[in-house]
């Protein structure tokens, strides 16, 4: 009776060997498809944004030109800023009240129907809430008309028609898309919280804003930490509800630096600039995912 | 959690911030639903008439969203299906055959997503123009499935770490190929996770705005996403309705999608995905 099993064994072994012999060829479709379409792109950009380059005649090296222009043209500071501004709004307003939504609704009897409303713009394309929104802001709008209704200034304020408030206009529709997925990553973080010591807190006389405070925040830290890590990312690539929006505009006042790219590009054939936003973005985009991919990877570990 | 957690001032605010942010989608359903001449700008808050489905044809024939409609939907259910089993065939590799280097071939492969989608635009409009790909299906295609292996490879790696080694040997030992392996007994019990995957990639390529407007120009390429800007840019003033209903009609999939998978979009979304 030995031997059968002795024979199966070194049966699996033979096998686990000509599996690592044919693993690369299951591996490869995945690393190709990536090399081609993403790593191969990323290198030509990394290259074309140290030249000045039209698309058309060859690349010609022209050092950092391009990323001083980024800090000195007047138009591409102006994006600078209004992407800054937009970083600032969405590491705030959506984090902010998609935790309010989450500690409101956790625990609550009717907690996922109360969570629904906040939750359904994230199922809508970037492109659509920037069309509602878009209808909401109209001069003497939706939202103009309830401030008239209310008796309240700015009835008549042409919100997307000068910068910076239009950028900020824009932050509010998208906020209005955003808070309920970080609602939705809170609840996550709040489940993974112990009710014991919740509990003990409430016996100790530590009631509501305290029992926050002391009991819940220190321990959602991680979760705040991919939240806030995620809203920064995405707001770096703001573009889908500023394109159907503005458009960038009036002017330049509302261009974001993803969608300065997208102009340098396409519209003005200035391939060298447009490369040049892209790495710089790349960059800071990668900084700010270090801080939650860390989390993410090792939780995938984990498990 | 606790019963005093239900309190009436809780329940109170919640409701009225409920309120308010449903309220940019009763504005939508209510001008989407009005016909073009009972439009009014000064009252757009009260309901008017019933002509959302005459206004859903006009958006549907006037910016052709039914050619974009059926390319989209093509999009939305090829690459995803692509990137899954292309993804799975990765986290097989790396998990199940022991692929020598393994981490590293996860780590090129799951790299892929870090940078933003503006790094890879005019290469790939470069490219594409080149090779005969630009403003065809087959190349949008192409760029969504590229696009959503790094996330499929990711998913998958994690999922097939969770099955025992022995179902492998056992697999061996009874003389299955490794394709055969792979097809009929890890691909079926990954079936959770595939769904998963190929929702949160659908919605994904629905959703897509930059790549259509990059990659297509022609109607019967150019993805609905970008359809609808210019629906939007072209009859923005005389016929806001059909603009809106241009809008709801495009929404109704991924949100019919995400009410009815909830749970995916979740799990999705703790994963870093969106």
């Amino acid at each position: 009776m030995e031997r059968p099993t002795a024979t199966r064994k070194a049966g699996a072994k033979q096998s686990a060997r000509t599996g690592a012999r044919a693993a690369p060829l299951f591996g490869l479709p995945a690393a190709a498809v990536v090399a081609l379409l993403l790593y191969l792109p990323f290198l030509w950009t990394t290259y074309v944004s140290f030249t000045d380059y039209n698309g058309l005649a060859s690349p010609v090296w022209s050092g950092l030109t391009n990323y001083k222009a980024m800090f000195s043209d007047p138009d591409l500071v102006g994006a600078l800023t209004n992407t800054l501004l937009w970083v600032v709004g969405l590491v705030t307003l959506p984090v902010v009240l998609g935790l309010l939504v989450a500690v409101l609704t956790y625990g609550h009897k009717w907690g996922t129907w109360l969570r629904l409303p906040f939750l359904l713009p994230y199922a809508i394309s970037g492109v659509a809430v920037g069309v509602i929104w878009g209808f909401v802001l109209q001069p003497d709008g939706a939202l103009g008309q309830v401030l008239g209704f209310l008796g309240l200034p700015g009835a008549h304020t042409g919100w997307l028609q000068a910068g910076p408030g239009n950028t900020l206009m824009m932050i509010v529709a998208v906020t209005w898309q955003a808070a309920g997925v970080n609602a939705l990553l809170f609840v996550v973080g709040l489940q993974s919280i112990p009710a014991e010591p919740l509990e003990a807190a409430r016996l100790d006389g530590a009631e509501g804003f305290k029992l926050f405070l002391h009991q819940l925040w220190p321990q959602l830290r991680p979760i705040t930490t991919v939240v806030i890590g995620l809203s920064i990312v995405g707001s770096l690539k703001t573009f889908d509800v500023v394109w159907v929006m503005t458009q960038g505009g009036p002017g330049t006042s509302s261009e974001t630096l993803a969608l300065s790219m997208y102009k340098e590009t396409f519209v003005l054939n200035d391939y060298g600039q447009g490369a040049a936003i892209a790495l710089f973005l790349s960059l800071v985009t990668f900084a700010a995912s270090i801080l939650y991919l860390r989390y993410q990877l090792s939780d995938g570990d984990a498990r | 959690m606790n019963k005093s957690s239900s309190g009436p001032i809780r329940t109170a605010i919640l409701v009225v911030l409920g309120l308010i942010w449903l309220a940019p989608v009763y504005l939508l359903i209510v001008n989407a639903s009005k016909s073009i001449d009972g439009y009014d700008a000064k009252t757009v808050w009260k309901p008017a008439g019933f002509s959302l489905f005459t206004n859903f044809g006009d958006a549907w024939s006037k910016a052709s969203l039914g050619d974009t409609l059926v390319a989209t939907t093509l999009y939305s259910v090829v690459a995803p299906v692509l990137a899954v089993l292309i993804g799975a065939a990765a986290g097989y590799a790396i998990v199940v055959l022991k692929l020598r280097r393994g981490f590293l071939w996860f780590v090129f492969i799951f790299g892929g997503t870090i940078f933003p989608l503006q790094m890879v635009l005019m290469p790939l409009f470069s490219g594409y123009a080149n090779s005969g790909l630009y403003d065809t299906r087959v190349g949008m295609i192409i760029v969504y499935t590229a696009i959503s292996v790094p996330f499929s490879a990711f998913v998958m790696r994690n999922f097939f770490t969770g099955i025992a080694r022995s179902v492998f040997e056992a697999a061996i030992v009874d003389g299955g190929g490794l394709f055969r392996i792979f097809r009929s007994i890890y691909l079926p019990m990954a079936g959770s996770a595939l769904a998963a995957i190929f929702i949160l990639q659908a919605t994904f390529v629905w959703n897509d705005l930059l790549l259509g407007l990059t990659l297509s120009q022609s109607e019967s390429v150019r993805p609905i996403m970008p359809a609808l800007t210019g629906l939007q840019s072209t009859y923005g003033g005389a016929a806001l309705p059909t603009v809106l209903a241009g809008g709801l009609l495009v929404s109704l999939p991924t949100v019919i999608l995400f009410l009815a998978a909830q749970r995916f979009f979740s799990r999705g979304l703790a994963l870093g995905q969106f």
